[in-house]
């Protein structure tokens, strides 16, 4: 089974740790797949602008450095752990309100897609550039003031977008994935390296992107373990 | 009078430190030639992931030495270490073997790892090796050079680097200056056989006839008991001035404080009263007595910042001479030197250790014995039990 995490954040948004480090971060620690997931956060609400004002998101302008620099990695993560690198993005429809709020993982993104759009368009843009479409933290969190509770609250509207639902992020399970009998997969939504150590994906595929995504879209061979150091 | 006690204390400390940094200078100066290079087994037991584990491991499979097996000793599939030491065989097939084995009943952990390695290794010389640990690529040959026939055991000296957590800094903080200054004292000055676990080389034929694992396998600290027993036996054991690296990133502040409040009882366990010496090459705690106890008014304050500085400038001088790099975090020592004096105490009161998650109350010459609830009750229990049946 392949070790994965397909949530991971770098200083490109609000992580701490530079790509390269967080590169060797999992590849020191035996991962076979991971996935680059920086913020691209609206820019229409209060919360948006201050991601854009500090810096808290990949733009449109950094958009080509930011695959460019993923990519050398990978290249580098592959010649060295035998670790693939999936580049992606969080789009991040932050408002004050949970309930409006919405963090959506598109693994092997290829353009730049704005977080302003509307979700259809964000959804059928992900599926012309044939990337994976994974709803992050789809529940009430522990500990959390402000959660992203919109996709699930029209999960019967949107769940034909989407490939796979996170069911556990970090410390945290949401059972109510389980319960719809979604497909699934957890992630550690890494900022940190204390962040290693949570839930994480195993797959029964080839290791390749191509391989990977095929096995989260029809969700076959995919299981969750709690990765503890 | 009380003050010129105290700093008459202050200033032997400083004395005493001093002459270790010259003690560590005087190491580094050696220098040994030989073409002497038998193959070797290393043995690498692992638990857990440690910072830096790939590197740490693929580090021993790029060795400029003529013939040796690298064998990677687990007690579980399940331990993440396991995917790590997969890839890395993968890298290196003809070189690395995996042993994965949990029969031996060892209390000591680390022990426990490596027995069915030690078995499955195949050449008359090992050498044990953390996992935590980072090496050059001539490391196995400049180790090797002291392995002379009157030599039963070979180590090295230390250095801690990477950190970047306030624990990791705090930890090579420690190994930097205290750790590896009072080795070199030991070896250079005191002449005291001194084995560090983090890198041991042996034959195997002086490891069994010194008794093997079963000596060392209900012990804490197994690499003194096998350096004390190689040199009752009469063969030498020798520090090298080749320095390993142990590499720590991202320690909390506990596991900082757990590891070195496990040395420090190991320390009071093997050293007795001689253990109370230790307070002497701590000069930053004994001048902070001077303002606890002569007041804090300006002098006394003054003493302490000066101790203080003076203690930052050799532990950088310490560092300069051991080839690392500046670093601001060196402003840190003094905060570091007092944290260490209070784990200082903790083996007064306390026998319990937490190691590799397992809990064991810790005897004469570092036995250990498991613990469990209520364990004073059932000692005195089962001493009962004995004075009654006999």
């Amino acid at each position: 089974m392949l070790l994965c995490d397909f949530h991971i954040h770098t200083k490109y948004s609000d992580g701490s740790v530079e790509l390269r480090k967080v590169i060797d971060i999992f590849g020191q620690a035996g991962f076979d797949v991971i996935a680059i997931t920086d913020h691209v956060v609206n820019g229409d609400s209060m919360i948006g602008k201050l991601a854009y004002k500090f810096r808290l998101t990949v733009t449109e302008e950094n958009f080509n450095e930011y695959m460019e620099n993923i990519r050398y990695e990978a290249e580098r993560a592959w010649n060295k752990y035998e670790m693939l690198v999936i580049p992606g993005v969080e789009i991040s429809k932050n408002y004050i309100s949970s309930d409006r709020s919405a963090h959506i993982l598109i693994l092997d993104i290829k353009e730049f897609i704005p977080a302003c759009k509307s979700y259809e368009a964000i959804f059928l843009e992900a599926k012309r550039q044939d990337a994976i479409v994974v709803a992050c933290h789809p529940h009430n969190m522990k500990g959390e003031i402000r959660n992203t509770l919109y996709l699930w609250n029209n999960r019967d509207k949107y769940e034909k977008y989407i490939d796979a639902w996170e069911i556990a992020n970090r410390d945290d399970v949401f059972s109510v994935v389980s319960l719809r009998k979604y497909p699934y997969i957890a992630n550690s939504d890494f900022h940190k390296p204390v962040h290693l150590y949570s839930w994480k994906t195993l797959l029964n595929c080839e290791k390749t992107a191509s391989s990977v995504k095929s096995c989260i879209r029809h969700n076959k061979g995919v299981a969750i373990t709690l990765f503890r150091g | 009078m009380l003050l010129w006690i105290i700093l008459s204390l202050v200033i032997l400390s400083l004395t005493v430190y001093i002459l270790q940094i010259l003690a560590l200078r005087k190491k580094l100066e050696e220098n040994y030639t030989s073409q002497y290079y038998p193959p070797i087994s290393v043995i690498k037991p692992l638990k857990g992931l440690d910072d830096n584990l790939f590197d740490n491991l693929e580090s021993f499979c790029n060795q400029d030495y003529p013939e040796y097996e690298v064998i990677l000793s687990l007690q579980d599939y399940n331990d993440p270490a396991y995917r790590v030491a997969e890839k890395i065989k993968n890298k290196y097939p003809e070189l690395v073997k995996i042993i994965v084995d949990n029969s031996s009943n060892a209390l000591n952990p680390k022990v426990k790892n490596m027995i069915a390695a030690y078995e499955a290794s195949q050449y008359e010389h090992f050498l044990i090796s953390d996992s935590n640990v980072c090496v050059d690529r001539n490391y196995l040959r400049e180790t090797v050079i002291l392995m002379t026939p009157d030599t039963g055991l070979v180590t090295n000296l230390i250095k801690g680097v990477g950190g970047k957590s306030i624990g990791a800094i705090f930890e090579n903080l420690q190994l930097n200056s205290f750790i590896i200054l009072s080795v070199s004292f030991l070896d250079k000055f005191l002449k005291m056989p001194c084995s560090i676990g983090k890198s041991m080389l042996m034959r195997k034929k002086d490891f069994e006839e010194i008794g093997g694992w079963n000596t060392v396998k209900d012990v804490l600290a197994e690499d003194y008991i096998i350096g004390k027993l190689m040199h009752a036996k009469g063969k030498k054991v020798v520090l090298s001035n080749h320095i390993i690296k142990n590499v720590n990133e991202y320690w909390s502040l506990r596991r900082f404080l757990n590891r070195h409040t496990r040395w420090a009882k190991i320390r009071w366990r093997i050293a007795g009263a001689k253990y109370f010496t230790e307070l002497f090459s701590n000069p930053v705690f004994l001048s902070l007595l001077v303002p606890i106890l002569c007041g804090f008014s300006k002098i006394p304050i003054l003493i302490f910042v000066a101790v203080s500085i003076l203690k930052i400038v050799l532990d950088v001088y310490v560092s300069r001479l051991i080839n690392l790099p500046k670093s601001f975090s060196d402003i840190l020592i003094p905060v570091k030197d007092l944290i260490t004096a209070f784990v200082w105490f903790i083996p007064l009161v306390s026998n319990k250790i937490n190691w590799r998650d397992n809990l064991y109350i810790i005897g004469k010459d570092t036995v250990i014995i498991p613990y469990e609830r209520n364990f004073s009750l059932r000692l005195l229990y089962n001493k009962l039990k004995e004075v009654l049946t006999t």
